[in-house]
């Protein structure tokens, strides 16, 4: 999986011939530094190498027409090893000895929260992948930005959804998690401006039955119950659903209602009909087209997505700006994602552009790429999903 | 009024599930005079060993039995090898070692399995309905098989020659030894016994949900409490606390909500270690 063995040794290279140019040569073809800062191991090693990769591609796209402001870019990959220690001494060297202007691509939230103070203190530029609300919240002074939806818009999404369902009475069952309460002050709402009512229960995660919970919320008739835990739990939750003899409808995370669910339950009637949605690429966009061929995938994950639009912006951003910082790529990353203008699906076609004059709006493989204030984006497509006979069909992407 | 008593047969239920690892860790208590939290990687890799045979082709009882033996074994070797030489020091140092033992067996398991869950390929049936009662078929197979192990247990304790030396060196150690008891072998026998039974806790409990190596460390704190509840060193009692607890726990979910499920273990903790630091049924209650 790791083919693209940049790193130390590539630097090494970069820098010795650099070197050995002539000192005038060196001050023009000084290149661009941005880094991907990607799990290559650990819980995110199935994500992180192809994150890289596809990266490594758009820096070569744009190498191949020029670079950025006539400088060649140079893409550094480190692994963050899922895990914050690892991540933080990764971007320590990417900061301090690289001097990189971007960092991209942080995936697990830890590792995220751990960086990022290390990028704002040194004006680097961090774009992420990671999901948890605390995230956009720290004091980042702008100089963050992520492409995956926080849970607010997840849950609103969710919400929205089962009202198109036709649910009145919907019902969450939630652990204890940081937005457990955001979760169900959300969904009350949303679901009483449609007109419906819902009520919220917080579980214990750890429990073994969930029999007299259950009995609890079926007693109010709920035509939806909204599972929001971790698979773990819903285990247990669905069946115990199941048994009571429940027979409405239920919604719940795609990362805890997946395949391995259904495996681990066994019988396919138990959770025959329950819905499930996540954040989904824009698949049939133009980007995401081009995602697929520069992996070699058929079906690229949402993180591979959102690392190229990371790479992208953060490129044109430099273009916008006539500057190669991490402060120039902070002032103009919303110039280049949003605000309309001519549309662009790729750095090497955004950067023409710029060059032209021309205001670009870049669209993505991950999404539209609008960002609000505080580095979340404002929208993106989710895939909507039901269990069918044991196998998860598709209803839409929406 | 109907959700109040539907709590009390899920507490019922729950109770009689807990009560089996509840036994076994007050009976080793009894005999090896400090609280074994080793318990908590033992009822795991009990629930695996039993997934394993299971798997294998083993029928229900069969891989019961194969949870008992596995769990007993390295139960028993963890107490010979880390738990039993600190004994000396007194209780508190072999206790330390025993969380740090959980831990270790917590994580080879983790190392051999992964994080992933697994569940026991166990057909789910629709509840019965006795009136506006819910009851489930396989929970009521589950209850039956804990109410089993535990009556053999008591029976064995009660009758049987090795059950009697058991008892009579709790009660005195000297004495027994005295009587000609050895104790290094009833320390042996209460050792394998209680985590056997342990383990198969923590099968019994994985039946009915699923199995992971966070598994045993789940239901620690209910074990602990129902033990301590019902007077450390009684089996009866941890019955009795086991059953409490259980219920008390469904309960929760009804008046202060199901977060704060621990909060009730800790709670009956302090209640009875201030008002009846013997437990309900005292310590010597078989």
């Amino acid at each position: 999986m790791t083919r693209i063995a940049f790193g130390r040794r590539a630097a090494l290279l970069t820098g010795a011939a650099a070197f050995a140019a002539p000192a005038v040569l060196r001050a023009q073809s000084d290149p661009i530094k941005i880094a991907t800062l990607t799990p290559l191991t650990g819980a995110g090693g199935p994500y992180g190498p192809v994150m890289a990769k596809v990266a490594a591609s758009v820096v070569e796209e744009v190498n191949g027409a020029g670079g950025v402001l006539g400088r060649k870019v140079q893409l550094l990959s480190e692994d963050d090893q899922t895990n914050p220690d690892a991540g933080v001494r990764a971007a320590r060297k990417l900061i301090d000895v690289d001097k990189v202007a971007a960092i991209i691509g942080t995936w697990a939230s830890s590792v995220t929260t751990a960086v990022a103070p290390l990028c704002w203190e040194s004006k680097t530029f961090l774009c992420t992948v990671s999901g948890a609300d605390s995230i956009t919240q720290l004091p980042h002074q702008g100089f963050l930005i992520r492409t995956q939806p926080n849970s607010t818009l997840q849950v609103a999404r969710s919400g929205e959804f089962m009202l198109s369902l036709g649910a009145r009475k919907i019902y969450t069952m939630i652990p204890q998690t940081p937005f457990t309460q955001a979760t169900i002050d959300l969904m009350g709402k949303l679901v009483s401006k449609a007109g419906g009512t819902h009520q919220g229960l917080v579980y214990d995660d750890k429990k073994t039955t969930y029999r007299t919970e259950v009995d609890q919320v079926l007693r109010t008739n709920p035509d939806m119950i909204f599972a929001a835990g971790y698979t773990t739990d819903t285990v247990v939750l669905l069946k115990d659903i199941y048994r009571a003899g429940y027979k409405g409808k239920i919604i719940g995370f795609g990362y805890s209602i997946n395949q391995k669910l259904i495996d681990q339950i066994g019988q396919p009637e138990v959770v025959e009909g329950v819905y499930t949605y996540s954040p989904s690429p824009a698949e049939g966009s133009t980007a995401f087209e081009r995602v697929k061929k520069a992996t070699g995938l058929a079906n690229p994950d949402p993180y591979t997505c959102q690392v190229y639009d990371h790479a992208n912006l953060v490129l044109l951003a430099m273009a916008e700006a006539k500057a190669a910082t991490g402060v120039a790529i902070k002032d103009n990353i919303r110039k280049v994602a949003q605000g309309g203008g001519t549309t662009v699906d790729n750095a090497v076609d955004g950067l023409k552009a710029i060059a032209a004059g021309q205001k670009v709006d870049y669209t993505g493989a991950s999404g539209p790429c609008d960002f609000d204030d505080k580095g979340d984006i404002i929208d993106c497509k989710f895939r909507y999903e039901q269990i069918k006979g044991g196998k998860i069909t598709l209803v839409k992407v929406a | 009024m109907m959700s109040l008593v539907q709590a009390l047969v899920n507490g019922l239920v729950s109770g009689t599930l807990l009560a089996v690892p509840a036994i076994g860790f007050s009976a080793m208590f009894a005999v090896l005079r400090f609280p074994n939290f080793s318990v908590s990687g033992i009822a795991t890799l009990g629930a695996f060993a039993g997934y394993v045979a299971y798997g294998a082709g083993l029928e229900l009882v069969g891989s019961l039995i194969a949870a008992f033996a596995v769990a007993g074994v390295v139960g028993l070797f963890f107490d010979r090898v880390a738990h039993l030489p600190l004994v000396k020091q007194g209780a508190l140092p072999a206790a330390i070692a025993s969380i740090a033992s959980g831990l270790v067996l917590e994580n080879v398991i983790r190392l051999g399995f992964g994080n992933d869950l697994r569940g026991f390929d166990r057909p789910i049936a629709r509840d019965m309905h006795i009136g506006d009662i819910r009851v489930s078929p396989q929970q009521l197979e589950t209850m039956g098989i804990a109410l089993a192990i535990m009556l053999a247990v008591f029976a064995a304790l009660a009758f049987t020659r090795i059950g009697k030396a058991m008892r009579a060196s709790a009660d005195n150690p000297e004495l027994a030894a005295l009587k000609g008891i050895r104790p290094q072998r009833v320390t042996m026998i209460a050792s394998f016994v209680g985590m056997g039974l342990v383990g198969i806790g923590g099968m019994l409990l994985g039946l009915d949900s699923s199995i992971d190596p966070l598994t045993g460390t789940r239901i620690l704190l209910s074990i602990f409490a129902a033990a301590v509840l019902g007077g450390l060193g009684s089996p009866m009692g941890a019955v009795l606390g086991a059953f409490l607890i259980g219920i008390a726990e469904e309960l929760s979910v009804l008046t202060v909500g199901s977060p704060y499920r621990a909060a009730v273990g800790f709670f009956a903790i302090l209640i009875v270690l201030t008002l009846r630091p013997r437990g309900l049924l005292g310590e010597r209650a078989f």
